[in-house]
């Protein structure tokens, strides 16, 4: 239920500029003016500098002139008054007595009803302002009931005054106020003429006054939104800012609710970062109408935390637009809600949308993506479907899950685009197309290259129901370097009651036999190898609890790393040496050489031998008892790109696979591959012949 | 005595049909281009129909009129896989296969071009020595089509091509780099398999453990990965868990008394169909599911049985080497004891009395190698075949070239030393089991690839009594005892 204070003569007052708050403000003078006027009044009145005075009031009539009409009633009053100062200014002074009587008329033209002050102005001046009025104006005197209401003359609004000066000739005056049917008026005026109109309103609804904390809070009524509260509360609204827990200047402006039916509404208050606040008003606000003030209305903050850290270096976070410093960020403060968090890196982007919980802490990790270009088509280019298939090309990024998609530039060329990435290194992948004009039928080459310049081409059918499935589906395929293991070898033996451990490795120092089946592997029964390996798959943490006659096991669990195939239909290799370089930034130990092991496959790939070379060169593994990959397949492998640099580095290759020999436990493939070394020494055997 | 068949190289090949991009490396006109996709198109309608012979006139058509296109090159390969498959006649396709290598060069069709005339090659070579050409060819696939998918199929042939060689570490390199190029490309589980089995012929036993797991683990729906759950089981069994051997009693279990006449010759074909040499009945069976039927031709006193890849047995009789049309192949001796069908055709006979094993070429070239008197022999995966000679009391298991690599004294391991090998039997993954008597111990023994002892048991610890002249190992990891006496098979565990 709705709490409401009562209705009192101040809040009558104080409705009357309800509808001003609600309006947008606009922009008015800067306050140092009004001290420039008060020096003017000062240097005339209490130094008699007439005229210092006089420049003065020409300083601010200048500053406020031009936008006389914008200006609010404070503002417009110093403006009618600055006139009247320059008009008796002028007066006085012989030399510029003529111009004592444009400033009147000016006045007049500004503010028609503005009153001179009759205790400074003479008579003169007085009889000379009453004459340029009456010449062109008639006064209309006024009665308002209620009063505090707005009349508008010929629809432009201004307060509600006891008496106006209006143009001769025929009028609409409406008198409005909320919750009041308004009342309109049309009148007639003749030089010299001079009428009353008496306003009287009937009360047609309800009105809400609220104040809210904080400012800016959007206004729906039944759902239907109002408008936003603004300003701020005057200083009479204190006690009720206290009940609040609030300051007067804490709280807005006044808010008002008008046209409040009869009936129930729902009455709801949002503002970012806020909570947003539901409030249901019962019948008593609407029988009988009346003019209601509500307590101050108080949000409370929606906020929540958010943690972000990543291992490559040079993060910088922003959300939704908002930049918040370089990562690692923790626990900043940031308002609940939906945002685009972008981390800007020097290689490579990330970006998700998050949504951040009230009062929940998100901690995330940020691994930085390749990032795509696409640098669009030469103009000059044709073909069927063109125009389709680079309406799909330019939202390949909403497709894409791996990498950071970045469209082409309206009206740059693919050249342009691609001096232009280059040169600032803001993509790490180039998309273009290249048509084959070789090719009967229409082929058209989406050529995915390197900033390092290797080069992948996949044929696409424009009019294909979709030209881009098979790229999409390789460019969302990450490259598996790394699998869960613990150096066992299970195999299924008929009636055994589970997979049968062939290997043990280092779980044999957990207590794990040979030749005895496993019959449980994370909590769970396995009677296959399939299910053991999920098991594995699924395990986290550093062991996997396992069931061998009876004892439970706990298994050590490794990261055993992979060996990318070279020729895979499913990998784009572009993507993959890209990504690759990226993990390299962030990676350590191990990791490092198994990573630039990795990358020099991807480069034998595109038989990129050389710069291989350079990749396996640095690949340093530790040493290492376990079965898997190691030193000794990137030996191998380093013999291998050896052998295809031609005959003169034959004798290095022989060397580099002698070299891998000397590793037993190296693989090829993965912990489960076949050794390096015979096959390192019939290499070496081969060359040798 | 087992059949271990010549390797089987089907030119079926099961290359994923990319789509190959028609690529015209001589400019035409577009009308040329009209004309030629459409009597492609024309064509392969007339093909898928089954009409050949339109399809062929209309594809040479297509040869006259833009000899150049890629259509062409299209239409060569379609016309050159229909003798391969359709006529089962490779050498019809080699002059296409030819053709499309010399005039569509750039085409990467010519891949798969030289790849089916590689094996093709292959297929015709008799000896070690004559793949020679084969292996270039798959040399050239690799060199020129680095990104083609044949390059995987050429691997894999390569791999085939050098295993025949006994080439065994190149072999292996060749099947892994095919596994390494793409490991779900059609020819990734067959060369994981072979890989496997030349880990274990070269005595890595765990490696090739590891290889076939990762073939059932990572290429589960595969028949390879069927097999490699077999092989996995039997070499685990035998060679690691070595639970001793007891007897299931007859086999297969449930089969009527006598159901089988006078069995003395057992051989497995490729399929793991067993085949029965019924002495009494001067025949073979073949055992399907449990069921027999008979099978090749009728041939009296036959002394060893092989079985070729065709299925149909062939039989070795004092008279000779019987094939299908029943005329006997002189030997060199009238003893036979024992005979094996290699990956070229030739048949290797072994002889009770002639201290030399013959050895019968496909090409009617037929040569002898010196060798002490066989009283039984064995096939053995590395082409070679496994000998036993009561003359010399050993027992050698020789390579392809006829070299002896493992040498196993009669008694070696054994709680006594027997006089005499009454048969030998093998399995596909270099097991062999001897049926030995005489001497200190009567019974059954199983070795290893290394001649080391597996299994043995004397007819008393089996509880067995009968007269067993033929023993073989199945794909259970069982040993097959032929009884004749009795007129049964027994199984062994």
């Amino acid at each position: 239920m709705m709490r409401r204070i009562c209705f009192t003569p101040a809040t009558l007052m104080l409705l009357a500029g309800a509808a001003a708050a609600q309006s947008v403000p606009t922009p008015q003078p800067d306050e140092s003016l009004k001290e420039t006027f008060k020096q003017a009044k000062d240097a005339w009145a209490n130094q008699g500098d007439r005229d210092g005075a006089s420049a003065k009031f020409e300083q601010v009539l200048a500053a406020l002139e031009s936008r006389a009409r914008s200006l609010d009633p404070a503002w417009a009053q110093v403006v009618g008054e600055t006139y009247n100062w320059l008009a008796i200014l002028e007066d006085r002074n012989p030399a510029k007595k003529a111009e004592a009587g444009k400033r009147l008329e000016s006045l007049v033209a500004f503010n028609p009803d503005f009153e001179l002050d009759r205790n400074i102005t003479s008579a003169k001046l007085q009889a000379l302002h009453e004459g340029l009025r009456s010449a062109k104006l008639a006064k209309v005197g006024f009665t308002y009931l209620p009063d505090g209401g707005v009349l508008k003359v010929d629809e432009v609004p201004g307060a509600a005054s006891p008496a106006r000066y209006l143009p001769f000739g025929a009028h609409k005056l409406n008198y409005s106020k909320p919750g009041f049917a308004p009342q309109e008026v049309e009148l007639s005026l003749v030089p010299k003429d001079a009428k009353n109109v008496d306003f009287k309103l009937d009360r047609n609804a309800s009105t809400l006054t609220l104040y809210t904390f904080p400012k800016g809070v959007d206004v729906l009524l039944d759902g239907k939104p109002l408008g936003r509260s603004a300003g701020q509360a005057p200083a009479d609204m204190a006690p009720l800012a206290e009940k609040a827990g609030l300051k007067a200047e804490d709280l807005s402006g006044a808010f008002v609710v008008s046209e409040l039916k009869v009936g129930k509404h729902i009455l709801e208050l949002k503002a970012p970062c806020f909570r947003p606040k539901r409030m249901e008003l019962d019948e008593s606000f609407t029988r009988p109408y009346a003019d209601h003030v509500l307590e101050a209305i108080k949000l409370d903050p929606s906020r929540g935390t958010l943690t972000m850290s990543s291992a490559w270096p040079g993060g910088e976070l922003f959300l939704s637009g908002q930049g918040y410093g370089p990562l690692p960020v923790n626990a900043i403060s940031v308002c609940a809600g939906t945002y685009d968090l972008v981390v800007k890196y020097p290689a490579g982007g990330y970006s998700q949308r998050v949504e951040i919980l009230e009062g929940k802490a998100l901690s995330l990790t940020a691994k930085p993506k390749p990032r795509l270009a696409f640098l669009g088509l030469d103009h000059t280019e044709d073909f069927p479907g063109k125009a389709r298939l680079l309406a799909q090309l330019q939202a390949l990024g909403d497709r894409l899950k791996e990498v950071a998609y970045l469209k082409a530039k309206e009206g740059e060329s693919p050249t342009e685009a691609m001096g232009r990435l280059r040169g600032a290194k803001e993509a790490e992948l180039l998309l273009s197309l290249s048509v084959a004009r070789d090719r009967p039928g229409t082929v058209v080459d989406v050529v995915l290259t390197t900033l390092e310049g290797e080069e992948e081409r996949f044929a696409v059918k424009p009019l294909d129901e979709d030209p881009l499935a098979d790229l999409v589906a390789r460019l969302n395929t990450q490259p598996q370097i790394w699998e869960s293991g613990a150096g066992v070898l299970v195999a299924d033996l008929p009636g055994e009651s589970g997979p049968v451990v062939l290997q043990v490795g280092d779980a044999g120092k957990a207590g794990l036999q040979a030749l005895k089946p496993i019959t449980q592997a994370g909590g769970k029964p396995v009677t296959r190898a399939l299910a053991f390996r999920q098991a594995l798959a699924e395990a986290k943490g550093e062991s996997l609890a396992v069931t061998q006659a009876g004892v439970s096991i706990n298994l050590p669990l490794n990261r055993d790393p992979l060996e990318l195939p070279l020729q895979a239909p499913t990998l784009c290799y572009t993507f993959v040496l890209a990504e690759l370089r990226l993990r390299t930034i962030a990676a350590k130990g191990d990791d490092v050489a198994f990573l630039k092991l990795n990358q020099g496959i991807t480069l034998m790939h595109f038989r990129r031998y050389d710069r291989a070379l350079e990749l396996l060169r640095e690949a340093k593994v530790g040493n290492s008892t376990r079965l898997g990959l190691g030193q000794g397949t990137v030996e191998y492998y380093t013999g291998i790109c050896l052998g295809k640099l031609g005959s003169v580095y034959i004798p290095e290759a022989i060397q580099a696979f002698q070299q891998a020999q000397k590793y037993p436990t190296s693989t090829l493939f993965g912990p489960d591959g076949p050794l390096v070394a015979p096959l390192a020494k019939q290499a070496a055997e081969d060359l040798k012949n | 005595m087992n059949g271990l068949q010549p390797s089987a190289r089907r030119l079926s090949w099961a290359v994923a049909r990319v789509v190959v991009p028609l690529c015209a490396f001589q400019l035409l006109t577009a009308q040329d281009l009209d004309l030629a996709e459409k009597l492609y198109r024309s064509g392969e309608r007339a093909y898928h129909a089954r009409s050949y012979a339109e399809a062929f006139e209309t594809w040479n058509q297509l040869l006259q009129a833009a000899p150049r296109s890629a259509f062409s090159a299209q239409a060569l390969i379609r016309m050159a896989r229909y003798h391969i498959e359709v006529e089962k006649k490779p050498d019809a396709a080699m002059p296409l296969l030819e053709r499309l290598k010399t005039e569509h060069i750039k085409s990467p069709v010519a891949a798969e071009a030289m790849l089916l005339r590689g094996e093709i090659l292959a297929q015709r070579a008799r000896k070690p020595a004559d793949m020679k050409e084969a292996i270039a060819e798959f040399n050239r696939v690799v060199d020129l089509y680095t990104d083609n998918p044949a390059v995987a199929g050429a691997q894999y042939q390569l791999g085939l091509a050098f295993r025949d060689q006994s080439q065994w570490g190149r072999a292996l390199q060749s099947f892994l780099e095919c596994y390494r190029l793409d490991p779900l490309s059609p020819f990734a589980p067959k060369a994981l398999l072979k890989a496997a089995e030349v880990l274990d012929l070269q005595g890595d036993l765990p490696g090739c453990l590891r290889l076939l797991e990762r073939l059932r683990e990572r290429l589960p729906n595969t028949p390879e990965a069927q097999e490699a759950g077999w092989r996995i089981a039997v070499r685990v069994k035998w060679r690691l868990q070595k639970t001793p051997l007891k007897t299931e009693g007859p086999w297969p279990a449930g089969k009527a008394p006598k159901w089988v006449n006078t069995p003395t010759l057992l051989a497995w074909n490729a399929d793991g169909d067993l085949y029965i040499y019924e002495d009494g009945l001067d025949r073979a069976v073949i055992l399907r599911k449990a069921e027999a039927s008979p099978v090749g031709i009728p041939v009296k006193g036959a002394k060893a049985m092989v079985v070729p890849p065709s299925g149909i047995p062939w039989f070795i009789t004092k008279g000779g080497l019987v094939k299908e049309d029943g005329l006997p192949l002189a030997l060199a001796g009238n003893a036979p004891s024992g005979g094996m069908v290699d990956r070229w055709g030739t048949v290797w006979v072994g002889d009770r009395k002639v201290a030399a094993l013959t050895l019968l070429g496909a090409d009617g070239q037929n040569r002898t190698l010196p060798s002490p008197t066989t009283n039984a022999m064995a096939p053995m995966p590395n082409g070679g075949v496994a000998q036993a000679s009561d003359a010399n009391r050993d027992v050698k298991f020789l390579d392809a070239a006829g070299q002896p690599q493992v040498w196993i004294p009669y008694g070696k391991g054994l709680p006594g030393v027997y006089r005499s090998v009454l048969a030998l039997g093998s399995d596909s993954l270099g097991h062999v089991a001897a049926i030995v008597e005489g001497g200190e111990f009567d019974g059954v023994v199983l070795w290893g690839p290394d001649g080391s002892v597996l299994r043995q048991a004397s007819w008393r610890q089996l509880g067995l009594s009968g007269k067993f002249v033929a023993i073989t190992i199945d794909r259970n990891g069982g040993l097959i005892l032929a009884d004749r006496s009795n007129d049964l098979l027994l199984r062994l565990n």
